[in-house]
């Protein structure tokens, strides 16, 4: 680990202002709705939700299984598309552009986190964070010197030639994060990527991104670890598709020991 | 900047590495690509290596000569040749007199101050060390300069002086000698000491001795003739050098008006505009050149033959695809994840065939070159000429190399297309749906069906056009395969009678018809091709053995040898007697028309020939038809003739339509007429054919001119002759002598005062000779140094026995191989159900059956399939043919050929072991190695994105 890995309330006392109503969100959710199936096998992942995630700030989602947490993410990502509502990412609504333009807009403004295997494995650590620009045609020389720079960046220069599998699996999610920040991207959407790790590494690879997202990334967090929901700007608990609680970062940790004695 | 093909660079580094990491599969799939690569590639560097330019050509024919001036033997008139110097003609058509012949002269034709050469070439029987072998005796002086490039020197040296001659290193060996051993011919006492050996760059395998000028031929031609032999058969030609621009078209022409025709160095390199080649300017010559219809069609055969192996090869592959991309599903939907689209994820998939078809093609191309190249030495002497070079053509290499290429990427196609339709969440939960296959191409698929079948039916029923039948059945096919995917659905519909294991192999390959059709489609048309040949041929088969006709009864052996007079018949006689199980020996003499050793037919001088002579009665109205005072016949007149006595023809020929020989010969043919036994012995001749007899008598007409006869002949007279008449007696119509028409005993023959030679002997077996009999028999035949003439009747013998297995060996490979390849692909996919079943306590052994369930399933559907597609063609062939024979025979009864008594005979019959073997025994057979390879554990929790 090449640096000192800062606990949750020093980095959040470091940075300390709100978002304000006058920045321009990077991902605004607007009255999203989905639904799965139809008459009797009729499933509401979510209703009505509405959340806006502001440039610097990272938001947590938390909530039970079946929530629709990762319907969210995925919904928020282009992945799936909504039954109603809107989805704006960067000023773009993706529910109304075409297939192509979603693809672009993923490797241009949108990046993911997932749980586990988020790197290709026929990819080095540069190759893969290189992928997305190199998808959108840059040369290949020029992608990579970009990826090991971001790589060199987050204190992981010395990955850059590593194949994933020579890699520990707290070394992948930080290689990942950098993917989803390479270029123009300021949007990251983090599936539990700390669930396949112990807690010291997770711990590690939250630090990398609230450090990202400090430097001006937005970032949602889906977790059920109120741990590591300490690292958010904000929480926000899911309910059978519906927020059913909001809280800012003030009012986080009293909540979140609530919510920790809860479960 | 960015550009389009930047994406390309990540998309075949993604799939360089994964072909890499996953080597098992890419080298299977490779050496499926590089195989036939690599004996294109072979075959092109070998045609082209052996394909010699003019130059090489010039080189070993001529030396370093700058012509070579032969005698067409037209008797010196003018000639006009082609370039070639090899086709020529009389300036003056003959028309239908009498054409010149004899020798002309050469040297009168010699350009001023040529240097020349004289080359000739005979043949005698040498003495070596296994006996006698017939060789070309050439005399030629091979110190000459201008003789250097015709031989290569490759031991002791060329002979100097008389006494002294160099063999071919296959004379040699053939002979069993050495450089250093002595060598004689039969005939001539005279020893000659091989000093050297060579061989002949266009001929590695002629037997040939090199002797100084006249020291060899003109001494064994005169010893041979004192004995009344025939000759050496001497013909000699001249090599000629005369500098400068070497011998020109205008010199070949003044050549040619002296009746010399010349090869040409300088023509060879630079030949004349056709315009400037009198010979070209006849009538009967402008179409000399090969039509470009019949290049046409050998090159949409051969375009057939590539594109059916492509397609072959692009459905054995293509689920190879299908199971990597499958495999790395995740990945895939990382790249989604990441911004990749469709185009994206069909890149990456499809570089998979770029990448194994690139490497493919270097490695079948490279690994061709060097077998050629290893192999150089060997493939020089099976095809028994040098190469002249080590021609590697890289233009025709690379576009063998792109059709590696090419193919790669054709069976990269559907599995690319499929994996980019995937949504990229289901691709990253590793949700499994069951995938809808095309809805388009099922309908595609029946109208190229439907449009086939009636092409072929039309092609069998209202044409007699082979290509028609064949055209439609390729269309046919093709929609076949494209309609797999909904007849495998079909196939599901059987699932509710089945136990347990084969239900859920059944049901799974049903509902993923996406990776079951494609294996399906590669067996069907793997089978397919396999039972259309089977069944052409099993019915062919069938046909020739109903048209073969016995040339002698059943176990009949015989040995007929006219050389040298008969004087190695009796040796020839024994060794038959010694080597084969002989019942009855019938020795057989022919009879001779001029000198003691003319041979039958022999233009040599002195020579003549016999025939048996029809009384005028007698004859076929039918065959006399075009002779001058003749009638034309009408169609209804011919069909009547062609079943008249007279006109009747049985098919069937011997070489000898009269011997002379005693009874025995009756009791070798099997002869049932005791008249005709009593008949021989008592010294009258035997008839087997009603026309030639009349009032009790049988002529044979002694032609001693015939020049004379020939002309008279082609003017529809009988040829002038003394005919010599026998009482004979006329074997009954049901005995048969297998075309021998006369047997003259030998005191009739000598009385009559005929001249005979003995030629041979008929001799009926115990049983059929084996073959250890028949190579010990062949070897004291080459020891004595006669070209055989035997002949051994052993019944219809097929030969496409082997044929067949190989192509069933072959349909069972496929099978085997696609059915595996699906069956991978299931337990790729059925991996989730397999943990399921065991957790819920299914026993291991589930795990294999389940996989020979799966792989037996997906080869019955294609052995089924590919079986009823198959049969179809095949008797569309079939009955095309009989249409065409029918029509063929109809036309030859209008035309008033006599003969055609029978109607054709086309049966269509379906090789039920073939069949059944292919059914049963093929998809069983897949089933038990599947179950055999697959292990009965499960694998521990295995990497999803591996």
């Amino acid at each position: 680990m090449p640096e000192a890995m800062p606990g949750p309330m020093s980095q959040k006392s470091q940075q300390p202002q709100e978002p304000h109503e006058s920045q321009q969100p990077v991902l605004r959710l607007e009255q999203l709705t989905r639904v799965h199936g139809s008459g009797a096998t009729e499933v509401h992942a979510l209703r009505g939700v509405d959340l806006s995630v502001f440039p610097g700030e990272l938001v947590a989602v938390m909530g039970p299984s079946g929530s629709g947490k990762s319907t969210l993410l995925t919904i928020a990502g282009g992945l799936d598309s909504p039954t109603s509502g809107r989805v704006v990412v960067e000023g773009t609504d993706i529910t109304t552009v075409g297939r192509k333009e979603l693809a672009a807009l993923r490797r241009r403004s949108i990046g993911y986190v997932f749980q586990d295997y988020n790197l290709i494995p026929a990819l080095t650590a540069a190759e893969n964070v290189a992928l997305p620009r190199e998808l959108d045609g840059v040369s290949a020389r020029k992608a990579r010197v970009s990826a090991v720079a971001a790589l060199e960046e987050m204190g992981l220069g010395q990955l850059a030639d590593r194949f994933p599998d020579e890699m520990s699996g707290g070394q992948q999610q930080r290689v990942a994060i950098a993917r989803a920040l390479v270029g123009d991207r300021r949007l990251v959407l983090a599936d539990e990527p700390t669930g396949a790790l112990d807690s010291e590494t997770g711990e590690s690879v939250l630090a990398l991104l609230r450090a990202r997202c400090d430097a001006g990334a937005a970032g949602i967090l889906v977790t059920h670890e109120p741990r590591f929901a300490a690292w958010a700007d904000r929480v926000v608990f899911l309910r059978d598709g519906s927020v059913v609680d909001e809280t800012l970062r003030s009012q986080a940790d009293s909540l979140l020991s609530g919510q920790a004695a809860a479960q | 900047m960015n550009r389009w093909y930047h994406s390309w660079v990540a998309a075949v580094r993604i799939a360089r590495r994964d072909a890499w990491r996953f080597k098992g599969r890419s080298s299977l799939v490779l050496a499926m690509i590089a195989l036939p690569i690599l004996g294109v590639s072979a075959a092109d560097v070998t045609l082209r290596s052996a394909d010699l330019s003019a130059e090489q050509k010039m080189e070993r024919g001529l030396g370093a000569a700058d012509a070579r001036m032969s005698d067409p033997g037209m008797g010196g008139v003018p000639i006009l040749q082609a370039p070639d110097g090899f086709n020529k003609a009389p300036v003056k058509d003959y028309g239908e007199g009498i054409w010149p012949e004899g020798p002309g002269d050469i040297r009168a034709a010699f350009p001023a101050g040529a240097k020349t050469l004289k080359d000739s070439n005979g043949s005698g029987k040498l003495r070596t060390g296994h006996g006698l072998l017939n060789a070309v005796i050439h005399e030629l002086d091979a110190t000459d300069p201008m003789t250097r490039g015709m031989m290569t020197l490759e031991e002791g040296r060329f002979p100097a002086k008389a006494g002294e001659v160099a063999a071919t290193t296959h004379f040699l060996q053939a002979g069993g000698l050495k450089v250093g051993s002595t060598v004689a011919a039969r005939g001539l006492d005279t020893e000659y000491r091989i000093v050297g050996s060579y061989e002949l760059p266009d001929a590695l395998k002629a037997d040939e001795v090199l002797a100084p000028p006249g020291t060899f031929l003109a001494p064994l031609d005169k010893a041979l003739k004192a004995d009344d032999l025939p000759g050496a058969e001497t013909s000699s030609t001249y090599l000629v050098s005369v500098g400068g621009d070497g011998f020109t078209w205008n010199m070949v022409k003044k050549a040619n008006s002296q009746g010399i025709s010349v090869i040409s160095r300088a023509v060879a390199l630079n030949p004349p505009a056709n315009s400037d080649v009198p010979l070209y300017q006849q009538d009967g010559w402008s179409n000399y050149q090969q039509s470009a219809a019949s290049e046409a069609a050998a090159l949409a055969v051969v375009a057939t033959v590539v594109g059916l192996a492509m397609l072959e090869i692009c459905l054995l592959a293509g689920p190879a695809f299908a199971v990597g991309a499958r495999r790395s599903a995740r990945q895939l939907g990382l790249v989604g994840a990441n911004g990749g689209d469709r185009r994206h994820i069909r890149a990456i998939v499809l570089s998979g065939g770029l990448v194994i078809g690139v490497a493919a093609a270097v490695v079948g191309t490279v690994l061709g070159l060097l077998l050629t190249f290893a192999l150089r030495p060997l493939l020089e002497d099976y095809m028994g000429k040098r190469f002249g070079s080590f021609d590697v053509r890289p233009l025709e290499l690379i576009g063998i190399g792109l059709l590696a290429v090419l193919t790669g990427l054709l069976a990269a196609i559907v599995p690319a297309i499929t994996s980019s339709r995937q949504s990229v969440l289901a691709s990253l939960t590793g949700r499994r749906g069951v995938r809808r296959s095309s809805r388009v191409l099922p309908v595609i698929g029946l109208i190229a069906a439907g449009l086939g079948i009636t092409i072929t039916l039309y092609g069998a029923t209202a044409t007699d056009n082979v290509a028609v039948v064949a055209g439609g059945s390729a269309l046919a096919e093709l929609g076949i395969v494209a309609l797999t995917p909904a007849l495998v659905g079909l196939f599901g519909k059987l699932g509710r009678w089945l136990p347990l294991s084969p239900r859920l192999a059944l049901r799974d390959a049903v509902r993923n018809r996406g990776r079951t059709a494609p294996a399906v489609a590669a067996v069907l048309a793997a089978v397919a091709g396999t039972v259309a040949v089977a069944t052409y041929t099993a019915s062919d088969d069938v046909q020739q053995r109903a048209a073969y006709e016995a040339r002698l009864p059943h176990g009949v052996v015989t040995v007929l040898n006219a050389e040298g007079g008969g004087r190695d018949v009796p040796a020839i006689r024994a060794a038959v007697q010694k080597h084969f199980p002989v019942d009855v020996r019938a020795d057989v003499d022919r009879i001779v028309v001029g000198n003691a050793g003319c041979t039958p037919y022999s233009d040599a001088k002195g020579c003549g020939r016999y025939e048996i002579f029809t009384p005028k009665d007698n004859r076929c109205a039918l065959w006399a038809e075009g002779t001058p005072g003749s009638k034309e016949l009408t169609p209804a007149e011919r069909r009547k003739l062609s079943k008249d006595w007279r006109c009747e023809e049985n098919g069937q020929y011997a070489e000898y339509d009269v011997l002379v020989a005693d009874e025995k010969l009756l009791s070798v043919l099997a002869v049932d007429d005791p008249a005709a036994f009593s008949a021989l012995k008592s010294g009258k001749a035997v008839s087997f054919d009603r026309r030639n007899v009349e009032k009790g008598q049988v002529g044979i007409k002694l032609i001693t001119d015939t020049d004379k006869a020939d002309l008279m002949v082609q003017k529809g007279k009988d040829a002038p002759g003394e005919i010599k008449l026998f009482p004979v007696h006329q074997a009954p119509q049901s005995a048969t002598a297998y075309g021998l028409k006369v047997i003259l005993p030998a005191p009739a023959a000598k009385a009559a005062g005929l001249n005979t030679a003995p030629v041979g002997a008929y001799f009926s077996t115990d049983e059929l000779p084996n073959s250890t009999q028949q190579q010990k028999l062949e070897a004291a035949l080459d020891a004595l140094g006669t070209d055989g003439g035997l002949y051994v009747e052993e019944g219809y013998t097929s030969d496409n026995s082997i044929e067949l297995l190989a192509l069933a060996i072959f349909a069972g490979l496929v099978t085997i191989g696609a059915a595996g390849i699906a069956t991978g692909l299931a337990q790729t996919d059925a991996e989730p159900d397999l943990k399921t079943l065991a957790a819920v306590g299914a026993p291991p052994r589930v795990r294999r059956t389940l996989s020979g369930f799966q792989c037996g399933v997906v080869a019955a559907m294609g052995v089924a399939l590919g079986s009823a597609a198959g049969v179809l063609p095949a008797i569309g062939l079939r009955l095309t043919e009989e249409r065409q024979q029918l029509k063929w025979y109809e036309e030859a009864l209008d035309a008033g050929m006599g003969g055609v008594n029978d109607a054709p005979y086309v049966p269509i019959v379906v090789p039920w072991e073939t069949l059944a073997a292919l059914l049963v025994a093929v998809p069983v057979g897949a089933a038990l190695l599947a179950a055999l390879v697959t292990r009965s554990r499960t694998a521990v929790a295995r990497r999803a994105a591996g």
